[in-house]
């Protein structure tokens, strides 16, 4: 009794500390990692089994960690390695993709393929901040799409926001349909065993379908704010050309193939059997080893906050899992929905729809992981199916507020620097309708295609 | 050449310290900038003024903001770093300025003709003042007083390491009730010459 109270306040505190941003992070969830271990693991249970479960140090050491011969779920409670490696890979793949400018090519060239038409630079970045968001994080995709839009707008004379939040929405879309897009997707996948092509064949399918929707939506939202200043005289002669930007000519062919090769191995990841922390860590191996001298300042430039915010963020969600705590919320869902499926999957669809626009998505859907494993197990319902409910949950739901994902703030951020400030009131009168669609779609197909 | 010449002048509400500025950039034939700084950087970027307003000096809301890799989704934080930027642009171009509140003591700290001053006010005399300027009775005023200094700190607070109206931060501290605004604005004036004589020996 007395572990399962310090676990849930340790975890109260935890999104308290997180929201309030009074310390970074990655600084709260290790002092709350830290105070798991010692009070909950230590003086509430007495079980250093529980303290190395947690930690699952072990996990690295055994050959599932490289390689699957089967469908396997991840590594259970505690740290799971499997998504930092991939997590740290792909940080370093991207970074040695930005440092040659290989995202800022790939912008301009698709606006130069579309002939720097406001409209179809419109749709086109949209299309293109769902794919990459598929392969990358969504946090670079913004980065880099925010400040060609803008950079863009100076020269073609149109209002960078309203192509910007439909970028930005259109990034958490494109996280949700693969394994790798969004951080829930890969906890889920590596915690339950699901594999890129899982993802792609389920949430990918509801993601597909929402693009064509969001398309359609945005397109009547900003219509008439995009093309306000046309007919206003543009110096085409200004716009840099996409060659000039690549930075490194052959860094550049080196990281297109990475790039190409990551996503192949991905996808063919269930087929080789290549773990997803295999494939992260290789990638990364292959970046440094092909980036000769700018090797350390790409190792330098990974976010090892992040890295740190999720270990920490394992203890103590492990703390919660190890005392029973989940298990009670579970049954609490169970009891509320009745037993009833399609009940339960509207429950956790708008539940980490609502939570994840308000709180950082990470910690909410690591939480709803051993739930949805033990609401599969009391009453039956196929794991797969709540899976594919919280990572669509969880990941469309940022898109609501500015504060609901890592996408809005860095876009929001990236445009207000540049004097473009964006409101509480402006973000949610056009994202909170989409969000709202999105889920509801998701829903809807979930139910039809799985009940 | 002209010596550069940065006046940052942090007040409490209702202490004058506004129109001591004014005075002092009319004294030194510099520009003054107040309010007015946004009006500058929506100009020099073609930007709109309506979605700047109500954001200048105000302070971040912890709870409807979030900052991911040092980007900050907050309007507050965000037009503080450009008005940071635009500020440093300023006095990295040599120019000499008078600027009033906005940090601009923190922001400018690192330039060597920087004179950094904080007017403060007995409470007395910040209500007649207010009272007279804004034909206010005298509880309103209090209120007033109170309001705006409490959101003047927390603006300042929210973004400087160094807490606002502490001396430690500033050249000089001044409180304008004893000598009024003009005798603070020519005491300051002596101040700002004698501290250009020895930078300039």
């Amino acid at each position: 009794m007395i572990a399962q109270v310090f676990a849930a306040i340790i975890f109260i505190a935890m999104f308290a500390f997180i929201v309030t941003e009074i310390v970074e992070r990655h600084v709260v969830s290790l002092i709350c990692a830290l105070l798991t271990l010692i009070l909950v693991f230590g003086v509430g249970m007495h079980s250093m089994s529980a303290v190395v479960d947690t930690i699952n140090l072990r996990s690295i050491f055994t050959v599932e960690f490289w390689y699957h011969s089967a469908k396997t779920a991840g590594s259970g409670s505690g740290i799971n390695w499997e998504t930092i490696a991939f997590v740290f890979g792909m940080m370093v793949m991207v970074e040695g993709m930005a440092r040659v400018g290989f995202f800022r090519w790939l912008c301009m060239r698709i606006a130069k393929l579309v002939k720097y038409q406001i409209i179809p630079i419109f749709i086109t970045f949209m299309v293109l901040s769902t794919i990459l968001s598929m392969f990358i994080d969504s946090i670079t995709v913004i980065l880099f799409l925010a400040a060609v839009t803008i950079e863009l707008s100076r020269l073609l004379k149109f209002h960078p926001v309203p192509m910007i939040l439909p970028e930005i929405f259109c990034a958490n879309l494109g996280g949700s349909a693969t394994m790798c897009g969004d951080p829930p997707n890969i906890i889920i996948g590596t915690s339950l065993g699901y594999s890129f092509m899982d993802f792609v064949t389920n949430t990918g399918v509801i993601a597909g379908v929402s693009l064509i929707a969001v398309l359609i939506y945005f397109y009547l939202a900003f219509k008439k704010e995009l093309l306000l200043e046309t007919g206003t005289s543009v110096d085409y002669g200004s716009l840099p050309s996409p060659e000039s930007i690549i930075m490194d000519k052959r860094g550049f062919l080196v990281s297109s193939v990475i790039f190409a090769s990551a996503i192949l191995l991905l996808v063919t990841h269930a087929q080789t059997g290549l773990t997803v922390s295999a494939i992260g860590l290789i990638i990364a191996a292959v970046t440094l080893m092909t980036s000769g001298k700018h090797a350390l300042a790409l190792l330098k430039k990974v976010d090892y906050k992040t890295i740190l915010f999720f270990i920490g963020l394992f203890v103590v969600i492990g703390g919660l899992e190890q005392t029973g705590i989940l298990e009670i919320m579970a049954g609490f869902i169970g009891r509320i929905s009745g037993g009833n499926r399609m009940i339960m999957i509207a429950i956790i669809i708008w539940l980490s729809a609502v939570a994840s626009a308000f709180v950082d998505n990470i910690p909410f859907a690591t939480t709803m992981i051993p739930i949805i494993k033990s609401l599969s197990a009391a009453y039956g319902i196929d794991l797969s199916i709540l899976a594919w409910t919280l990572a669509m949950g969880t990941d469309i739901g940022g898109s609501a507020t500015p504060i609901g994902a890592s996408a809005n703030v860095v876009g929001i951020a990236t445009a207000s620097r540049e004097g473009y400030v964006i409101k509480w009131g402006l973000y949610c009168k056009k994202m909170l309708p989409a969000t709202v669609m999105v889920v509801l779609i998701s829903m809807l197909m979930i139910i039809f295609r799985y009940l | 050449m002209k010596k550069q010449l940065i006046i940052s002048v942090g007040r409490e509400y209702g202490s004058g310290g506004h129109e001591i500025a004014e005075k002092l950039a009319k004294h030194y034939g510099i520009q003054m900038l107040d309010h007015n700084l946004l009006d500058e950087i929506a100009a020099e970027r073609n930007l709109d003024m309506k979605n700047l307003e109500g954001l200048d000096e105000k302070y971040k809301n912890p709870f409807s903001s979030r900052t991911v890799r040092g980007y900050s989704s907050s309007p507050e934080e965000n037009l503080y770093l450009i008005q940071f930027d635009y500020l440093q642009k300023k006095a990295a171009a040599g120019e000499s300025f008078v600027i009033v509140g906005r940090c601009s003591e923190t922001i400018l700290k690192s330039y060597e003709g920087l004179v950094s001053v904080f007017v403060l006010a007995d409470m007395d005399k910040k209500i007649e003042r207010i009272m007279r300027l804004y034909h206010l009775t005298q509880n309103l005023a209090v209120k007033k007083i109170r309001e705006k200094d409490r959101k003047r700190k927390r603006y300042h607070d929210c973004f400087c390491k160094e807490k606002w109206g502490n001396a430690r931060n500033y050249d000089l501290c001044v409180n304008s009730s004893r000598l009024g605004v003009d005798d603070t604005a020519a005491v300051l004036i002596d101040y700002i010459d004698k501290r250009q004589q020895i930078e300039t020996k």
